[in-house]
């Protein structure tokens, strides 16, 4: 099943109708149909996502797509998740309850070597530097004190000195705290400061470098 | 056994000679066995403070180069039984002294008194090194502002990596008035910081300059703000569980109040 052309799952926002990638429309069509064919309820009349990567399907056979489903199973489309095809993890994309019950994405689980952990408050004039790694602190980092990593800064607590992430230029790099309201934040080779006179928000944010090489940071929900 | 206990603050002028007069003589008010030692060598003011300049003879410099026997060069308080002075060298520089000479002090003057205070001087280098070498426990002063709290804090993560334990932390010159009207920083945002335990609040009292150019420490003048402060503080070092209270807002009724709940 794991490989099947198209796959039916229910998500908390209903159902989803996931299609491999690299399929031309009249495969899909007939995978449809085998399936439904299969299914001991009927589907008539429910509405269905459509997950699909962009190639090879041209906007024209999403369009011939959703009026076979209608006009075949009487199922409404209410929505498509196209996925970028080079995108490696469709979990993101994809609703809150979506796993697809694999290993977990290549990219997302590298090993960037040990984390170090401390555990304690970085104070002013301390630092605390990691170059094999990513640094894990249970305490504050306290104005004037300084965290360096050669992968990602975790603080699990408020943040308010430096902080230095991807020391040896690893772009892919973050830097979190439960508190984030830095003198100066760092990853790779790119410097941002918060505005002057910046409250604490409440909530944990993240920081990364953004797609027009400015770091940015925002409310840290999930990853 | 007695305790011996830095006080330090990292920043220059936030009370650190101040506070070390008023505790030692509060908790010289209250029935203990007290030196406070001068550790600002060159630049000493506990004795001015105190109004024992006149009096003293010998210093510790004396007392390290073996000139006279330590019992020798402690300065007896004009006022308060039980309070003694160890004064610093004016002629003689900071690094004239080792740590292990300061150590072997407080550890002579420990057996003999119940509590040992080092007024420590300003900065992190050889001065600093000295004042925190016999010391056990630790009395940071730091004023509401960003520098000195600032400093504080690095002074806070040096004496963590000398094992001095407790530390705890003592804000000074703090005004109500003005944390209300959001111009200073207020308790809260300090203990968040520094995150060590609260010994207590001085609030701002002009009572402080007039008493430290008489030389005599705030503590005597009964009922100033100041003085009631340090009174707390020195409770609470000798275990007594004494409430840090909430500081009212000074202004025109609370004054009238204050001024009828007095009569």
């Amino acid at each position: 099943m794991e490989n099947a052309v198209v796959k039916l799952r229910g998500y908390k926002d209903g159902l989803h109708l996931i299609i491999r990638p690299k399929v031309s429309l009249i495969d899909i069509q007939n995978a449809i149909k085998e399936l439904i064919s299969g299914m001991n309820q009927p589907l008539s009349g429910t509405s269905v996502h459509i997950d699909m990567s962009t190639s090879p399907l041209t906007s024209d056979d999403l369009r011939n797509l959703e009026t076979h489903l209608s006009d075949n199973y009487n199922l409404v489309v209410s929505g498509f998740n196209v996925l970028d095809e080079n995108d490696e993890s469709p979990i993101l994309a994809a609703p809150a309850a979506h796993s697809i019950p694999q290993g977990l994405p290549a990219d997302n689980q590298q090993d960037y070597g040990h984390a170090q952990i401390v555990r304690q408050t970085i104070r002013s004039g301390q630092t605390t530097s990691c170059l094999t790694g990513s640094v894990i602190i249970y305490g504050d980092v306290n104005p004037g004190g300084e965290v360096i990593a050669s992968g990602d800064v975790i603080v699990l607590g408020a943040l308010r000195g430096n902080a230095h992430a991807g020391a040896h230029g690893k772009l892919t790099s973050v830097i979190m705290a439960m508190e984030l309201v830095p003198l100066q934040l760092q990853i790779g080779s790119y410097v941002n400061r918060p505005p002057l006179g910046q409250k604490p928000r409440g909530y944990p944010e993240i920081a990364r470098v953004g797609a027009e090489d400015i770091i940015i940071v925002e409310e840290f929900i999930k990853f | 056994m007695g305790k011996v206990i830095v006080i330090t603050s990292g920043k220059g002028g936030v009370g650190k000679t101040t506070s070390t007069a008023n505790i030692g003589t509060a908790l010289a008010l209250l029935g203990k066995t007290v030196v406070i030692i001068d550790a600002d060598v060159g630049l000493r003011n506990l004795d001015v403070v105190m109004g024992l300049e006149s009096r003293v003879v010998f210093t510790s410099m004396d007392v390290i180069e073996k000139k006279c026997d330590l019992e020798k060069a402690l300065v007896k308080d004009r006022r308060v039984e039980d309070l003694m002075l160890l004064a610093a060298s004016q002629r003689n520089r900071k690094d004239d002294i080792k740590p292990e000479q300061m150590q072997d002090i407080c550890e002579r003057l420990k057996v003999e008194y119940d509590f040992v205070l080092i007024d420590s001087p300003a900065g992190i280098e050889q001065g600093f090194h000295n004042a925190a070498a016999g010391a056990e426990e630790a009395i940071i002063i730091t004023t509401p502002d960003v520098s000195a709290i600032r400093d504080a804090d690095r002074i806070i993560g040096l004496l963590q990596n000398q094992d001095i334990n407790p530390i705890s932390l003592i804000l000074n010159r703090l005004s109500p008035t003005l944390v209300k009207k959001g111009n200073m920083i207020s308790k809260n945002d300090v203990l968040d910081i520094l995150n060590i335990d609260l010994l207590g609040i001085v609030p701002e009292d002009e009572g402080v300059i007039a008493s430290t150019n008489r030389g005599v420490p705030l503590v005597h003048n009964d009922g100033s703000p100041g003085a009631e402060a340090y009174m707390r503080i020195a409770r609470r070092m000798t275990g007594q569980r004494v409430p840090i209270p909430e500081m009212r807002e000074d202004n025109f009724f609370s004054n009238i109040l204050n001024w009828f709940s007095r009569k």
